[in-house]
């Protein structure tokens, strides 16, 4: 299927959402406002914890904010292009899925344009405010901005990916709630604002090279403030690809598994 | 009507059994808070302390927490949040039953599913990581009652969550602001005694910090009797003051319900 079409028909798709959005305003508030809440408590959570203690692992105040505002950037990104793959669980139960097979256009493209998560307005905001602010803060170079814009586009592909990833599993375990991906999302949350060196070997093994959730923002943010070696960050973009072709082989494989509602 | 409770709350039990390997992997993922949680804290307290809390006394805080949030995070909040969503609430105004009841039933049903594996993973914490003991029989049965406002308490916060969902179309986004709020303000995320005095204050204003540093403080004796027992009725307050809440929001936002084809 020629990539300009689908591409067409996943832009008309979230489109169409936007103007359903500015229809219901309050909506966008409140999700904008859940978005940011939990932001600004991550931020709390870290001004209270450096407070009481001057470093985690050799790990400032500053840098760790970069921790939090890149994974929130991610997770916003994720929430505004490709909140639609949350809805795989329920759309296996209903049977929904065999509108999707029908049209002429990548299933995985029209279910992740499904919807739109208004609380990435808040996330991003806030992930972005966290990210400059850290990055300031911790004195990294202008010379790594262009990197950085990189590391965020990778972020962005990666955290999409592993959550419609873990979204698809719903082709088997036949749930509404995508309880791998909000696990997926829990245990980043947990994890990865943290530095990697508190964590025992096995984690650190795991999210580098299992789950690659660490060069979602770990990864990145230690090269530039000088805890990694700048090798580190060739393993960005690859884990993307990776990520990225990992989701569409699972959903893939779900979309054969996958046998409509009623039977 | 109460046949009527146990009777919602017993398919809400049901249906959470149910699913084992949601169950499962709720269990697991608790499991791996605390254990990244002892992490943490062991490394940021080594032989020394953090705002009270020794290395043995954060044990017990974090497991009191596991217990807690087990607890708190297995309700029906996805459940009650469909029903308004998916238009399922119109039908239930027209059921001879109150629909905030009916969901507190339903609530603390799902909850006590999480029972076993809260208990389970509790007793294996503390054979596994030898945490402190309580600070008398007193502390232990007083930190066990108010455990007990846990159910109450959990099931008004999210009841109020989910009355979102009259002027949203979904609840996920909803639903992690409510789990931050929970997770920072009742001080899983950090204890509230490091926090600085004046959100101190803020913390303790709202009813999140019954969650774990009201337990935690009355097991680790950081309060003496007449303090636990005065925390113990500002859990029981805020259960009443929380159902009060949710009913008066309920009144307003239920307007907003619109039956197409009627």
């Amino acid at each position: 299927m020629p990539i300009r079409h689908a591409s067409g028909v996943y832009w008309r798709a979230l489109a169409a959402h936007v103007r359903s959005v500015i229809e219901y305003p309050a909506d966008l508030w409140i999700m904008a406002t859940a978005g940011a809440v939990w932001n600004v408590l991550q931020f709390a959570f870290l001004a209270v914890l450096f407070a009481n203690v001057p470093h985690i692992e050799g790990w400032g105040f500053h840098e760790m904010l970069m921790l939090s505002g890149l994974l929130s950037i991610a997770g916003g990104a994720n929430a505004l292009c490709f909140d639609g793959a949350w809805n795989t669980g329920s759309m296996v139960i209903k049977g929904d899925i065999d509108y999707r097979i029908t049209r002429p256009a990548p299933v995985i493209l029209q279910v992740g344009s499904s919807h739109i998560g208004l609380q990435s307005f808040g996330e991003l905001a806030l992930g972005f405010a966290m990210l400059v602010y850290g990055w300031i803060g911790a004195g990294v170079g202008m010379a790594w901005i262009p990197v950085g814009a990189l590391a965020i586009v990778c972020a962005a592909l990666i955290q999409t990916a592993l959550v419609t990833a873990f979204c698809a599993v719903n082709f088997w375990i036949k749930s509404p709630m995508s309880i791998f991906a909000f696990l997926l999302i829990q245990l980043q949350g947990g994890a990865m604002k943290l530095p990697l060196g508190v964590f025992p070997a096995a984690v650190r093994v795991v999210a580098l090279f299992i789950v690659p959730v660490a060069f979602i923002n770990v990864v990145p943010v230690a090269v530039f403030t000088g805890h990694m070696t700048a090798w580190w960050l060739v393993g960005v973009p690859l884990a993307a690809v990776a990520a990225v072709a990992l989701a569409a082989g699972v959903y893939r494989l779900g979309l054969r598994a996958y046998d409509s509602a009623g039977h | 009507m109460a046949n009527l409770d146990v009777a919602l709350a017993t398919i809400s039990f049901k249906r959470k059994i149910a699913y084992k390997s949601t169950w499962f992997f709720s269990v697991l993922f608790g499991e791996w808070s605390l254990l990244a949680g002892l992490a943490v804290w062991n490394h940021l307290i080594g032989d020394g302390e953090i705002g009270g809390y020794d290395w043995d006394a954060m044990k017990a805080y974090l497991i009191i927490g596991f217990l807690t949030g087990t607890l708190a995070w297995a309700g029906s909040d996805w459940e009650m949040a469909g029903r308004i969503l998916d238009g399922m609430v119109a039908i239930d105004l027209t059921k001879p039953v109150d629909f905030q009841r009916a969901r507190a039933a339903e609530y603390i049903g799902g909850m006590t599913a999480s029972i076993p594996s809260a208990i389970l993973g509790t007793a294996a914490a503390a054979l596994l990581f030898r945490p402190a003991g309580p600070v008398s029989p007193l502390a232990a049965a007083l930190t066990a009652f108010s455990l007990l406002f846990i159910f109450p308490l959990a099931f008004g916060i999210s009841y109020l969550a989910t009355l979102a969902c009259f002027l949203t179309q979904r609840f996920l986004g909803i639903q992690w602001a409510k789990d931050s709020m929970v997770a920072f303000f009742s001080g899983m995320m950090i204890p509230v005694a490091l926090m600085p005095v004046w959100l101190q204050g803020v913390a303790w204003a709202l009813p999140f910090v019954h969650f774990t540093t009201t337990p935690a403080s009355i097991y680790l004796g950081r309060v003496d009797t007449a303090g636990a027992l005065g925390l113990i009725a500002a859990e029981a307050a805020w259960a009443v003051g929380l159902w009060v809440i949710g009913r008066l929001i309920w009144r307003r936002l239920v307007k907003k319900v619109t039956v197409h084809g009627g």
